[in-house]
């Protein structure tokens, strides 16, 4: 009876093992071949690594989703802490409103934003209406339409996760504090922050590390000013045919996102307990 | 009270910076205009032209397909999993689950393109196969999530009760276990279609040419000159997924709020 049991935990492995796995040994195979197909070689990594272009490219990269992660806990912490500690009914009804978007096509969002964002387009007669500028914002195709792309496609994550820390924050600890003379600042700094952490880490996990292997948005909203690692590998393998160099930047890419998954479960930790 | 006030505005503020460009997008879909500019000019043609345009909506016809393969197979090998993994020791349990959920954690264009390495590694052509492969790869995490909830408050007990009672394996799974993960494998499945159905890097890195899916569809009509059309499609989608969020919602009821506050 038990070794039937684990006998279906078979299939869902194989699947894996054979689609996620085995591929990615493969792409690391291919990243360590050069395009004339003469044995191994470390040239497209040594490509990567000795030309600026690719190192601005990857520090642009982080910067990117480094400014979407704190602007999201910016816009995420107070509207977690409204929900968790203010709305009463309400908050049942915000939640749904920020789980719908997950539910809409990724390309349908980012369109929305191109159409939003274009010159002579609503924002612009918004700006305009409202006596703030003259003509025209041109904000589409920047790198300021990118980051707001992927802030509107991620905050709702971190309000969730935050919100969820906070939910289980005991309301009695916070009375106690107030009770034993802490100012309200002292209370929210040595209290309630602390008890949020596990929750905002696991929300700049879940934002942080999807933004470095973002493509659509960047190409989309930012244009040629968009460019990030992941338009670039997009190009090595639908424009520029550089498979195997493609493959190199991938695994770079694949590498970042582990070592800052690691980098934040060791901040994490901290907070654990 | 000035306050409270405060806290409402910024709640309002925040949903008004999630909603508009969406509700800019559907209203620019009822608009004369071929490049969504202003003013506006109630129309109903990019619906008609819509309903005229075979190339998308037989996208949107192999997207949904392809979601429905997507979904029933996951929501298979999902339940599988989660039944078998029980069975396993500890330390076991814990490296098969963390196998099963790593596609959550790598960007979908890695995940696309090594597949399509694979692929061209093994010297095939690209096919609906592969495509079908790849979606039920990244989707089927989600739908473990919300299993995994679901098994885990099921009460050993009854298991048990039934088998001591006389009941054979069999009839246990069938009017015990099957009953209660019932609500969260329609949850899962709905999930991972929905996964399946947006999703474009994958199937961009896969589809063969010749066939695409409404994403792919879209993204084209992006890079090569957008129509209003596709603002009426993702309209219609946005009502369609909506509907189907709130009947499952309607059924599963608790089951389903697990999911939205489980997963990721």
């Amino acid at each position: 009876m038990k070794n039937n049991k684990k006998v279906m935990t078979l299939p869902g492995m194989a699947v894996l093992f054979l689609f996620a796995i085995l591929p990615l040994f493969i792409m690391l195979a291919y990243s360590f071949q050069s395009d004339n197909g003469t044995g191994l070689t470390l040239e497209n990594y040594s490509r990567f690594f000795t030309k600026t272009f690719y190192l601005t490219l990857t520090f642009r990269t982080i910067v990117n989703s480094f400014l979407v992660t704190v602007i999201s806990l910016v816009i995420a912490y107070p509207l977690a802490y409204i929900m968790a500690k203010h709305l009463k009914g309400l908050k049942n009804i915000v939640m749904v409103l920020l789980i719908i978007p997950f539910f809409t096509n990724q390309l349908v969002r980012v369109y929305s934003w191109l159409i939003f964002l274009q010159d002579g387009g609503v924002f612009d007669r918004m700006m305009n209406a409202l006596g703030l500028i003259d003509g025209t914002m041109g904000l589409l195709y920047t790198r300021t339409a990118v980051i707001i792309g992927l802030i509107h496609a991620f905050f709702p994550y971190m309000v969730i996760t935050i919100y969820m820390a906070l939910e289980r924050l005991d309301n009695t600890l916070l009375e106690a504090s107030s009770c034993l003379g802490a100012s309200k600042l002292t209370t929210f700094t040595r209290v309630v922050l602390p008890m949020s952490m596990p929750g905002v880490v696991t929300g700049i996990m879940i934002v942080f590390v999807p933004c470095l292997g973002t493509f659509v948005e960047p190409r989309i909203l930012g244009g040629v000013n968009g460019t990030v690692i992941g338009t670039v590998i997009e190009d090595q393998f639908f424009e520029i045919y550089g498979w195997n160099f493609g493959a190199a930047i991938a695994f770079l890419l694949l590498a970042m996102v582990l070592i800052s998954m690691a980098v934040i479960n060791r901040l994490g930790r901290r907070y654990d307990s | 009270m000035i306050k409270s006030i405060g806290m409402k505005l910024y709640v309002l503020l925040t949903i008004l910076f999630l909603y508009t460009p969406i509700v800019v997008l559907m209203v620019m879909g009822f608009n004369e205009s071929r490049y969504n500019s202003l003013p506006f000019r109630f129309s109903t043609r990019w619906y008609e032209e819509l309903s005229q345009n075979a190339t998308l909506l037989s996208a949107a016809e192999n997207s949904f397909y392809l979601a429905i393969v997507t979904g029933i197979i996951c929501v298979i090998l999902a339940t599988l999993f989660t039944l078998g993994a029980e069975s396993l020791s500890k330390r076991a349990e814990g490296l098969c689950r963390s196998v099963m959920m790593m596609p959550m954690s790598i960007p979908w264009l890695i995940m696309g393109l090594s597949m399509l390495l694979m692929i061209r590694f093994i010297d095939m052509d690209k096919n609906l196969f592969f495509v079908a492969a790849g979606h039920v790869v990244i989707s089927l995490p989600y739908a473990m999530l919300v299993l995994q909830a679901r098994i885990h408050s099921i009460d050993p007990a009854l298991e048990e009760m039934s088998l001591s009672l006389g009941a054979d394996a069999w009839t246990t799974f069938r009017k015990i276990t099957l009953p209660a993960i019932a609500p969260a494998m329609v949850a899962g499945g709905f999930l991972s279609f929905m996964i399946s159905f947006d999703n474009f890097p994958i199937s961009y890195f896969l589809m063969p040419s010749g066939i695409s899916t409404l994403p792919i569809e879209i993204q084209s009509s992006i890079k090569f000159g957008f129509t209003p059309e596709i603002n009426a499609i993702s309209t219609i989608i946005i009502g369609i997924s909506l509907a189907c969020l709130a009947i499952v919602g309607l059924i599963m009821g608790r089951s389903f709020k697990s999911v939205l506050g489980g997963g990721k």
